[in-house]
C-alpha cells in the first residue's frame, strides 16, 4: 500500500462548501471512512461496557451488596479525565509494542462508559417495587427468575437510558483519538487546528455533534420499542 | 542581662538593614534605567520559545529597559496578531515560520538572507521591525532511528518507510508535500500517521510505529534516544534562524540603543545554546526563567 500526497484542503474553503463536496466524503481520508472508524470503536466500547456492567450491577443490586463502596467507586471514576488517561497510556502502549491504537483510547473510553451504565442499572434494580419482587417470590419464582423476569424487566427503560448516556458521551469524546496518533471523525478538527483552517474545524465539529445527536436519537427509538409489553402497559396506565 | 543583648541584636539588625538598602540602591544606580515605553514581550507556548522569551526579556531588564514578560500563550499566529493589534511589542520567531505565516505563497529558501528579504517588508506592513537574525537555528529535522541505512533524505525514497508528523506538515510544501513531490524528493511512504508535535514523535519512532518523523533540530530527545537527523540534500527545509521582531513605535521611542542591544544578544545565541536550554527544560524539567537567568549569568549579561 502506498500513500500518495493528498491535496491539502484549501484554507479559505467554507465549512459548508467542504461538507457538500462529494470528494470530502470518499477515499481513505474521507468522512465515510472516518465515520466508520469512529462508529466501530464506539460500538465496541459501549457493548463491552454494557455486557460487563449490566450483569454485575444487577447482581450487586439484587443481593444488596456493596451499596456504599460501589457508589463511591463509580463517583470517583466519573472524575477521571479521559484525555489525560489516554494521553498517559499512549507512551506506555508504545513502549510495550502495542502501538498507538486501539488500547489507550479503548481503555479511556471504556472508563467513561462504565459509570452511567453501572449506576443506572444499580439504581433501577434497587428501586424496583419490593411489592412486585415479594409477589413474584410468593408465586414461587426462583431467584434467577426474580432477577430476570421481574427486576430486569421493570428496570429496562432506566438501564437503556444509562446505555444511551454512555453511548452519547463516548461518541462525543472519541474524537480525542485523533490527537493521540489515531484517526476517526476527530481528524478534521485536528487537521483544521494544525493547518489553521477554520472551515475544517467547524465542519469537523458539526460532524461530531451530528453523530452524537444521531446516537441519542436512535437510542430513544430503541428505548421506545425495546420495552417489555407489560412495562409499557404499566407506564401507560400509570400516566393515565 | 537579656535586655542589653536584645538591644545589641536590634542595633546589628538595623545596621545590616541600612547596609542592605545602600547596596540595593547601588544596584539600581549601576543598571542605568532607560526612559521609554514598557516593552511587552510574550513567548510562544512551547518550552524553547518560552526560554528564548525569558532570555530576551531578562537581558533587556538587566539593561534597564522597562520590560513586561507576559505568560506564554499561543503560537506564531497569536504572536504576530499580538504585534499587529498592539498587545505585544516584542516577539521572537523563527524566520522560516514567519515566512509561511506572513507570505504563504512566497517561495521558501534555505538561505536566511533570502527569507529575511521577504519577511522584513511584510513585518513593516504591520508596524513592526525585523531585527538581525541570530546564528541560532531551530529548523525542521527529518529524523530516523539510529540503525537506519539512510544518511540523507533522498536515501529514504525506496525504503518504504512509515512517516509520522504533525497535521501542519501534511499540508506544507516544505514538508510532506515536498518529500513526496517527484520533482523534489519523490519519496513513497508505506503509510502516514498524524502525531501531535512533541515528545510523542520520539516515542512513536522508538516504538517502531513509524520509521521517520519530522521534528525540530533542537529537540533534545534526538540525541537522547539515539536517533539521527538526515541531511536535507535537496535544500527543502527553509532557514529557521531565530530573530526578534519589535514594534516600530517602541523601537523609535528608544532609538538605536535598543536596536544594537537586541542585535548584540541575538548574535551571541547559538544553536547549541537552544539545544542546551531544551535539555534543561524538557529532560531535566527545570523552569525556563532559571535556565535563561543562568545562561545570561554565564555570558555576563545580567
Amino acid at each position: 500500500m502506498t500513500v500518495l500526497a493528498q491535496a491539502p484542503v484549501p484554507r479559505d474553503i467554507g465549512f459548508l462548501a467542504w461538507l457538500l463536496d462529494p470528494d470530502s466524503w470518499t477515499g481513505t481520508d474521507g468522512i465515510l471512512a472516518s465515520l466508520a472508524d469512529t462508529v466501530a470503536l464506539c460500538a465496541i466500547v459501549v457493548v463491552v461496557a454494557t455486557i460487563t456492567m449490566v450483569p454485575l450491577a444487577s447482581w450487586l443490586a439484587h443481593t444488596r451488596r456493596g451499596e456504599v463502596s460501589v457508589s463511591w467507586l463509580v463517583t470517583l471514576s466519573r472524575a477521571i479525565p479521559t484525555f489525560a488517561v489516554a494521553g498517559l497510556l499512549v507512551p506506555l502502549s508504545l513502549r510495550s509494542g502495542w502501538g498507538f491504537e486501539p488500547w489507550p483510547i479503548f481503555i479511556a473510553l471504556l472508563l467513561l462508559a462504565l459509570p452511567p451504565i453501572f449506576l443506572n442499572t444499580y439504581t433501577a434494580i434497587q428501586q424496583v417495587d419490593p411489592g412486585a419482587v415479594d409477589a413474584a417470590r410468593a408465586m414461587g419464582y426462583r431467584e434467577i427468575d426474580v432477577m430476570f423476569r421481574v427486576e430486569l424487566a421493570l428496570a429496562t427503560s432506566v438501564i437503556l437510558a444509562g446505555v444511551r448516556v454512555a453511548a452519547v458521551t463516548v461518541v462525543a469524546t472519541e474524537p480525542i483519538r485523533a490527537f493521540l496518533g489515531g484517526d476517526g471523525l476527530g481528524r478534521y478538527v485536528r487537521d483544521g487546528l494544525g493547518q489553521n483552517n477554520d472551515g475544517l474545524v467547524i465542519a469537523g465539529a458539526i460532524l461530531i455533534a451530528g453523530l452524537a445527536g444521531l446516537t441519542a436519537l436512535s437510542f430513544r427509538l430503541v428505548e421506545r420499542f425495546a420495552l417489555p409489553d407489560g412495562v409499557r402497559r404499566l407506564a401507560t396506565t400509570t400516566t393515565r | 542581662m537579656k535586655t542589653p543583648m536584645l538591644k545589641k541584636l536590634l542595633l546589628l539588625a538595623m545596621a545590616l538593614a541600612v547596609v542592605a538598602t545602600a547596596c540595593g540602591d547601588g544596584d539600581d544606580d549601576s543598571a542605568s534605567a532607560v526612559d521609554g515605553p514598557t516593552i511587552r514581550l510574550r513567548g510562544q507556548d512551547f518550552s524553547e520559545a518560552v526560554t528564548i522569551a525569558e532570555v530576551y526579556g531578562q537581558y533587556l531588564q538587566a539593561k534597564g529597559y522597562d520590560v513586561e514578560i507576559l505568560t506564554p500563550a499561543g503560537f506564531r499566529t497569536e504572536a504576530i496578531d499580538g504585534l499587529r493589534n498592539d498587545e505585544l511589542d516584542l516577539i521572537v520567531d523563527y524566520i522560516g515560520g514567519s515566512l509561511t505565516a506572513l507570505e504563504p505563497d512566497a517561495a521558501t529558501s534555505s538561505d536566511a538572507d533570502e527569507v529575511v528579504a521577504v519577511i522584513g517588508p511584510a513585518y513593516e506592513e504591520i508596524g513592526a521591525t525585523l531585527l538581525d537574525y541570530s546564528p541560532a537555528v531551530d529548523g525542521d529535522a527529518f529524523v530516523v532511528r539510529g540503525d537506519s541505512p539512510a544518511s540523507a533524505i533522498s536515501d529514504v525514497a525506496e525504503l518504504g518507510y512509515v512517516f509520522g508528523a504533525s497535521a501542519q506538515c501534511f499540508e506544507r510544501p516544505q514538508c510532506f508535500l515536498g518529500y513526496t513531490d517527484p520533482a523534489i524528493y519523490g519519496i513513497t511512504f508505506a503509510d502516514t500517521v498524524t502525531i501531535e508535535f512533541g515528545p510523542l514523535l520520539g516515542e512513536a519512532l522508538a516504538a517502531g510505529e513509524v520509521d521517520a518523523v519530522v521534528w525540530n533540530t533542537t529537540a533534545p530527545q534526538i540525541t537522547e534516544q539515539g536517533f539521527k537527523v538526515l541531511e536535507d540534500d535537496q535544500g527543502l527545509h527553509p532557514a529557521q534562524n531565530i530573530a526578534p521582531i519589535i514594534s516600530t513605535n517602541v523601537l523609535d521611542a528608544y532609538g538605536d540603543q535598543l536596536r544594537s542591544d537586541l542585535n548584540e544578544l541575538s548574535a551571541l545565541i547559538t544553536t547549541a545554546d537552544l539545544l542546551a536550554w531544551n535539555t534543561e527544560t524538557d529532560i531535566a524539567k527545570r523552569e525556563s526563567d532559571d535556565v535563561a537567568a543562568e545562561w545570561l549569568e554565564a555570558k555576563g549579561l545580567n
